[in-house]
């Protein structure tokens, strides 16, 4: 339950607030400079005094300077910038930051070291719009890519505080890493995304094809996830809040057995078995304790609820920026509290950032962006897998209130709430995470300028847990571990950067780069068990009799060198050159070095003359790129052969002797796993803004696959990681922006995003054992050229036999019927196929609709993925051994001779062949609906603030889809039932 | 001018932090991990390496606690069917041994994952030419090499009782390999008999107490003369057999000893009671004990300590009184089973027939079979539980129990877990003589069979068997009432290809009866392991 004590501090933050409005004094004149949120001058914005003609326009550098009298409101505009209104009362100088429109063309893109307007990008970068994330409870920035960006798919869990994940474009690699790179203020940020606070970020960025990536080389084959923290971008201090509370229900569970039809599975299953089966004998096939709970009428007709707890999430962020002649500044904190939806699962975190920079002199400036991250997963949750298996007539509970350890004494489904309340757990993650850097502009060379990043990262991190003494257990059950993790990592980066233009129409921007990077890891773990008493816990495992301990620790070191050049001619035709060679230690002795060069063209058609004049084209830009980058997606020494550690004991009352044995086939070979790809893409604005938007069509082809593939284990290994075969995505992306009315105070515009990726195995090992002409498949893999990477391979199922069939010796009545796919008379191995993809759609799409009257705005969000199966076993059986327990199972309508079902099997039918149970996982999903009153400029007045919205958020509202799992979006994991939430949230953000 | 001089010294910190040694930084050395090779350079990194073997050696027991080594070695065959209902799938042979059986898979990966790799990582880095020096003698050398080449032939032993013919295997791949084809069973039998020849030469006669568990010369030796008589060389059987019972070291145990020493009991419970597996307890019978340690780190497999007695006791926690009411509850007197292993009336009655009360393997400390309600809540208290009749109960809550399985749990272990703390013995001298007896007997020598016979039969005072009566079903007869819950019921009767006929005769349940076909006599091949290696065709067993 979220704590009174939570909305006791919102309360009192939001007045301290309100007491630091401030007060200024009055003078006559004013000046300063207007820049654009990267910090960059801006020239020629327009100035103007409200309800004056009194005007003026920034120089080449951003200065202006305008007379003003008494308390003014100045309001400044410019081209693809959001006008701006600056209240002043005195001061002699202000320095201005404007935001650019979302939809304009000098929007400024962030890019690899360094920044370009939308208009001169040359590769495939989408820019996410951060801010829309505002009125939803967006507790992990890549939620707001779900669906948003065309090519991305995220997907989150279920539970508090997990990180979820992101594919761009596809899945490239069999057993490398797919995740893509994630850079924070320009550096590598080993954290998850949860770890980022949203209210925190200006903008963020999709690096999606090669020439984009290749700047970042070695780590971005799977694209790139730039992120950029917010500055101060207003002379006076501004103070920013954003709270948010919402609370949540499971959106669907998996139903499992009540009593009755647990009685009911039982009865069914002795009389298959041929076992007698009187109802009124119940009794008797109950277990005992069973029969006593029966008897008692004790019953728990859904173990869900009794694992579950009230589900709700609170958020409050407050930041305080601005910026001075010399100085930029952004400070923030923020909290956020999440209870999931079973017992005892939570997350609570707190961040906290200053962004720091001091120009010095004209010349050099210094600056720090740093942010330390405390994330708390402590607690033990109750386990849904127990309760999955849990009998309705089993006992959660003692007549004290003690946990169970099994629901029934005779056999041993355990207590999904046993480990939950018995154990007491601390587990607690810090991420603090700094760049500092300078900037010098050369002072013998104009354009010219070098700066130099130093970027440590320490993480650090313990889990402690103890087990209590089982009031109801006969042995001492208590123990202790404590885990203790230590990361720390650095990058240094020396980059030199050189911008001209020679004559009128050739612009030149030039970068190099030089750095090296290192990672490292330690750990260091403590067991106990047996302590005399329970209140020591974990802090005295010297009083326990059995002590145990292990250390880890790892190290991996990198280096890299870039060169980026950028032309363009005539501000139309505009070339991108990029190299980099990375270094890094993972890879075996001969192959430590890579070199990933691309290049990229683009150009401006609506500047030809011939477009220029249209009226129907406002902008039409066409991208081509190609180039390399590569993946290095593999742990430190796996390249080497090394030893596991086992133990054993010789004698009576011996000591331990230790055990080492050959843990995996070491490869000397070891290399970069290489990506070529080719992107083309079209941008477009129509009928005067109307409707904008990029297609794009793209063509990866990935070679020297890290894999870990199987092997026959007669070899003595199970697997080994290799570079072997390729693979190849190739798909296009197609995102829309319109607005459909536009009228005073209504506005409805369409934000559409569709893209489709096919992705396939290309070569293996190139063998073709059997001769046919056709390379072989990996069966041991389940890899098969020409198919997707992760696929169901299996029998399929041509529903169940029934009474009167033609029977196969060996099946009866209610078995499974699968196909014979090759018609030989006998289903065996050999009539496997391919059910279908199981971890990516063939197509995904999202459609958002926003509303706009007057102070309310109303944005409803579609999310849909197309085209991937998944496995549920636990819908299939695979023989009797858990229906004649006394377990539990998800209610299915099972085979009786009286309910000849096609679809399910009877309870005793024996899967010898052990095939699955796939069905469809597509859906169309109400995602996320958001209603927002910003409230009106007069009460804002009123109120002394400078802005202020509510709003109301709902997300995962509605599922369309036949996947009987607890979410299509995730699949079905046995080991992870959790429910998928649905959230309602109530928000509000002001600024003073 | 001092700006460009600053920047001047800025760029040449680059150039500075460029030149340096970026090649060492790169280099890779593990701060958590030892390489193989440079673990096996000292002859104690040598014996870590064989510790390593000695652990997946018992492990032979299985990653898991129910379903193991000892129930999937017993049902399916002349001494037991499932007992518990839901365990019952494994009754029906033609749905439950299929190539995709876990059952199938667990003992392949067992044997080339873990047995077979790591004894001929260290055969191979025992010969390396780099360790030639730093041997102290060739006999400690060759000491080292007979251990891995023991299990290595233990090993070949036991998958060619189980699956036939099979890869041969005797080097370490250091590539990915997809090519094996099987060789045939005389040829892995053969291989095996190679391996404990060598063994049987360096291994020493005896091991200090506190190294009891490893492996002696006559452990090699016993197996010797199983794997010759699989080849057919009655001869070499015999004289590997008699090298052990003649070598002076073991005897019989004829007296009771030990921890249970003054307690009820017998001296053939006595072997098996805590502590009294290995020599210095005094018992002198066993030659190989797999080591179980209460409390220890390393004195338990990968499922824990010895899980016989949750597989092989009766599920009596269900017995219900005749009230209907709950009759029994677990206590450590009786352990928790959960009635896995069903004996057949072969097992608990037809093969004590003639020597019922004379023969102490089938006295009340060896078999029980009166059992007494215990719940104190239940008006039955203290009364013998009356006759059942219902299957279930029949079947898997009561029925007569070898009573070798019971022992004590350790300190931690939750009363509920049903495993136990004794050591295991794997051979002991009774099982010599019962192969020497087979060999005898293969050997046309009935006398020389009957004699062995009735070694065994005088210490448990069963009366002699007569020449004349010896025969191969006679041996195993006599297997079951010596070895029953020892040895793995299932290899010896695939070994003797015993198995269809004997299950067809004497298993209790009707769909094992008639599901068993000649096939069965050999497992399949893993689908997993054709699968996967898919450059060569590993054929697959016939029928399956």
């Amino acid at each position: 339950m979220m704590s009174n004590d939570f909305l006791k501090r919102v309360a009192f933050c939001y007045l301290l607030m309100l007491t630091t409005l401030s007060v200024y004094a009055q003078r006559t004149e004013l000046s300063g400079t207007v820049t654009s949120e990267l910090n960059e001058p801006l020239a020629g914005v327009s100035i103007r005094i409200k309800g004056t003609n009194i005007a003026a326009q920034t120089d080449t550098r951003g200065h202006f300077i305008i007379p003003v009298d008494g308390p003014t409101t100045l309001i400044f505009s410019h081209i693809g910038y959001s006008d701006k209104e600056l209240e002043v009362d005195g001061e002699r100088i202000v320095s201005v930051v404007m935001e650019q429109n979302t939809q304009g063309l000098n929007e400024v893109i962030v890019v690899g070291y360094g920044v370009q307007s939308k208009r001169n990008i040359t590769g495939s970068v989408a820019k996410v719009a951060v801010d829309k994330a505002e009125g939803t409870p967006t507790m992990n920035i890549a939620q707001t890519l779900r669906g948003k960006v065309a090519g991305v798919q995220f997907t989150s869990g279920s539970r508090p505080g997990q990180n979820g994940t992101v594919l761009i474009r596809g899945r490239r690699s069999l057993t490398g890493g797919n995740n893509p790179l994630i850079i924070l203020d320009g550096i590598f940020f080993n954290g998850g995304l949860t770890d980022i606070n949203v209210n925190d970020i200006a903008s963020m960025e999709i690096l999606k094809d090669a020439s984009s990536t290749a700047i970042y080389g070695s780590r971005a084959a799977n694209g790139v996830i730039l992120i950029t923290s917010k500055r101060g971008t207003t002379n006076k201090p501004q103070v920013r809040v954003n709270s948010l509370y919402g609370t949540s229900n499971a959106s669907h569970v998996m139903k499992l057995l009540d009593s009755r039809r647990y009685i009911q599975k039982t009865l069914d299953v002795r009389r298959e078995l041929g076992l007698p089966s009187n109802p009124e004998d119940i009794r008797q096939y109950l277990t005992s304790s069973e029969a006593e709970n029966y008897d008692a009428g004790h019953v728990i007709d859904d173990p869900w609820k009794a694992i579950s707890q009230q589900a709700a999430l609170a958020t409050l962020d407050v930041n305080v920026s601005g910026q001075g002649k010399n100085v930029n500044y952004l400070l923030s904190g923020s909290l956020a509290d999440e209870q999931g939806l079973v017992y005892n699962d939570q997350m609570r975190r707190y961040t906290f950032r200053t962004n720091l920079e001091s120009n010095l002199t004209n010349w050099l400036s210094l600056g720090m962006n740093s942010t330390f991250i405390q994330r708390n997963t402590s607690d033990k949750p109750a386990n849904p897998t127990d309760a999955l298996w849990m009998s309705p007539f089993g006992s959660l509970e003692y007549e004290d209130q003690e946990p169970t350890l099994y629901v029934i004494r005779e056999d041993v489904a355990k207590n999904p709430l046993y480990d939950a309340r018995l154990t007491e757990y601390e587990a607690i993650w810090n991420n603090l995470f700094t760049n500092f850097y300078a900037k010098i502009n050369a002072p013998f060379l104009h354009g010219l300028s070098y700066r130099i990043n130093f970027s440590p990262s320490i993480r650090w991190g313990h889990n402690y847990s103890y087990l209590r003494q089982d009031q109801h257990r006969e042995i001492n059950n208590t123990s202790a571990s404590k885990f203790n993790q230590q990361d720390y990592d650095w990058v240094l980066e020396n980059i030199l950067t050189y911008k001209t233009r020679i004559g009128r129409d050739h612009d030149l921007d030039a970068t190099l780069l030089y750095g090296r990077n290192h990672f490292g890891y330690e750990s260091t773990t403590a067991n106990a068990s047996q302590f005399p008493a329970d209140p020591v816990k974990w802090n005295r495992l010297d009083m326990a009799i059995l002590q145990t301990n292990s250390s880890d620790a790892t190290a991996s070191d990198g280096s890299s060198l870039m060169a980026r050049l950028n032309y363009g001619f005539k501000n139309r035709y505009l070339f991108t050159f990029t190299v980099r060679r990375d270094g890094s230690s993972v890879f075996a002795a001969n192959n430590k070095y890579a070199a990933f060069p691309s290049a990229a063209f683009a150009w401006v058609i609506s500047d030809e003359s011939f477009v220029a004049n249209s009226k129907i084209i406002d902008f039409l830009k066409l991208r081509v790129s190609h180039g390399v980058s590569g993946n290095q997606a593999i742990a430190a020494y796996q390249s080497l052969s090394f030893s596991g550690l086992t133990r054993y004991v010789f004698g009576d009352g011996g000591t331990t002797s230790i055990g080492l044995y050959s843990a995996n086939m070491g490869n000397p070979n070891l290399k970069w796993e290489t990506t070529t790809s080719t992107n083309i893409g079209l941008d477009f604005e129509l009928f005067r803004g109307r409707l904008n938007g990029t297609v794009e069509a793209y063509y990866m082809d990935t070679d020297d696959l890290l894999v870990r593939r199987s092997l026959p284990i007669t070899s003595g290994y199970t697997s080994v990681i290799t570079n072997i075969g390729a693979t190849n995505n190739k798909g296009i992306e197609l995102s829309l922006n319109t607005i459909n009315i536009r009228s005073k105070r209504f506005e409805w515009s369409t934000n559409v995003v569709f893209s489709r990726n096919i992705n396939k195995i290309v070569h293996l090992y190139r063998s073709d054992i059997n001769g046919d002409g056709r390379e072989d498949d990996d069966l041991g893999n389940r890899w098969f050229i020409g198919k997707p990477i992760n696929v169901g391979y299996d029998y399929v199922w041509d529903g169940i036999y029934q009474d009167g069939d033609a029977i196969p010796a060996g099946k009866k009545p209610g078995d499974v019927r699968l196909k014979d796919l090759n018609g030989n008379g006998v289903v065996n191995a050999d009539d496997r196929t391919i059910i279908g993809p199981t971890t990516e759609p063939n197509f995904r799409w999202g459609i958002t609709n926003e509303f706009r009257l007057g102070g309310f705005s109303l944005s409803i969000f579609l999310n849909a993925m197309q085209g991937w199966v998944a496995n549920i076993d636990e819908l299939n059986m695979r023989n009797f051994t858990l229906p004649s327990r006394p377990f539990n199972m998800f209610d299915m309508d099972w085979w009786t001779p009286e309910n000849r079902s096609n679809t399910n099997s009877s309870l005793t039918y024996v899967n010898s062949l052990g095939h699955g149970k796939y069905f469809s996982r597509n859906f169309i999903r109400i995602q996320d609906v958001t209603l927002s009153y910003a409230i009106p400029p007069t009460l804002l007045h009123k109120l002394k603030l400078s802005s202020g919205k509510v709003y109301i958020g709902g997300r995962n509202l509605h599922t369309f889809t036949k996947f009987p799992g607890l979410d299509p979006e995730l699949g079905y994991n046995v080991n992870s039932l959790y429910p998928m939430p649905r959230t309602l949230s109530f928000g509000l953000n002001f600024s003073i | 001018m001092i700006r460009n001089l600053i920047f001047t010294i800025i760029i040449g910190l680059v150039i500075v932090s460029s030149s340096c040694n970026e090649k060492a930084v790169l280099q890779e050395i593990p701060l958590s991990a030892l390489g193989t090779e440079v673990v096996l350079s000292s002859e104690a990194g040598f014996d870590n390496y064989l510790t390593g073997l000695y652990f997946s050696a018992r492990d032979e027991l299985m990653t898991r606690k129910d379903r193991n080594f000892y129930y999937f070695m017993n049902v399916g065959t002349d001494v037991a069917c499932a007992g518990i209902l839901s365990w019952r799938d494994t009754d029906n042979y033609e749905t439950s041994l299929t190539p995709s059986a876990a059952i199938v898979g667990f003992y392949w990966t067992w044997a080339y994952g873990e047995m077979i790799q790591r004894a001929n990582i260290i055969i191979a880095n025992a010969n390396r030419s780099d360790n030639a020096g730093m041997w102290s003698s060739q006999k400690k050398k060759n000491e080292v090499i007979a251990q891995a080449r023991f299990f290595r032939g233990y090993t070949y032993n036991v998958l060619a009782n189980l699956f036939g013919g099979v890869p041969i295997v005797d080097t370490v791949y250091g590539y990915p390999k997809t090519d094996f084809v099987r060789s045939t069973r005389a040829e892995v039998y053969d291989f095996a008999k190679e391996d404990l020849e060598f063994a049987s030469t360096w291994l020493p006669a005896t091991v200090p107490a506190n190294q009891e568990g490893r492996i002696v010369k006559a452990a090699a030796d016993h197996l010797l003369s199983e794997v010759y008589i699989s080849l057919g060389n009655y001869p070499k059987a015999i004289e590997s057999a008699s090298r052990v019972i003649e070598s002076g070291l073991y005897r019989l145990m004829t007296e009771r000893f030990g921890s249970a020493k003054g307690r009820d009991g017998d001296v053939f419970s006595d072997m098996f009671k805590l502590n009294n597996q290995n020599r210095r307890s005094g018992n002198l019978e066993s030659i190989y004990v797999w080591q179980f340690e209460d409390q220890t780190p390393g004195g338990a497999g990968t499922a824990g300590y010895k899980n016989i007695l949750r597989v092989w006791a009766p599920f009596y926690v269900n017995l219900r009184d005749p009230l209907g009411n709950t009759g029994m509850i677990v206590v450590d007197s009786l352990g928790r089973s959960v009635g896995g292993c069903r004996p057949t009336n072969y097992l608990v009655y037809d093969i004590w027939e003639d020597n019922w009360d004379n023969d102490m393997r089938n006295s009340p400390y060896n078999i029980r079979r009166v059992w007494y309600y215990n719940n104190p809540a239940s008006p039955y208290f203290g009364q013998q539980v009356e006759k059942k009749t219902t299957e279930t109960d029949t079947m898997q809550n009561i029925f007569p129990s070898i009573r070798k399985v019971e022992g004590v749990r350790g300190a931690t272990t939750n009363i509920a877990d049903g495993s136990t703390i004794e050591d295991f013995i794997v051979y002991r001298l009774a099982e010599t003589y019962l192969l020497r007896a087979e060999a005898h007997f293969r050997n046309s020598d009935l006398q020389g069979a009957a004699d062995d016979l009735n070694t065994i039969r005088a210490r448990a005072g069963a009366k002699p068997v007569l020449p004349a009566q010896v025969s191969l079903d006679y041996i195993l007869d006599e297997r079951a009432r010596e070895l029953i819950a020892e040895e793995p019921r299932k290899r010896t009767l695939m070994r003797m290809g015993k198995l269809v006929e004997r299950v067809k005769k004497y298993n209790i349940s009707a769909v094992t009866r008639n599901t068993i076909s000649e096939k069965h006599e050999l497992w399949p091949i893993p689908q997993s392991e054709i699968d996967a290696n898919f450059s060569a065709i590993l054929e697959q067993n016939p029928g399956y």
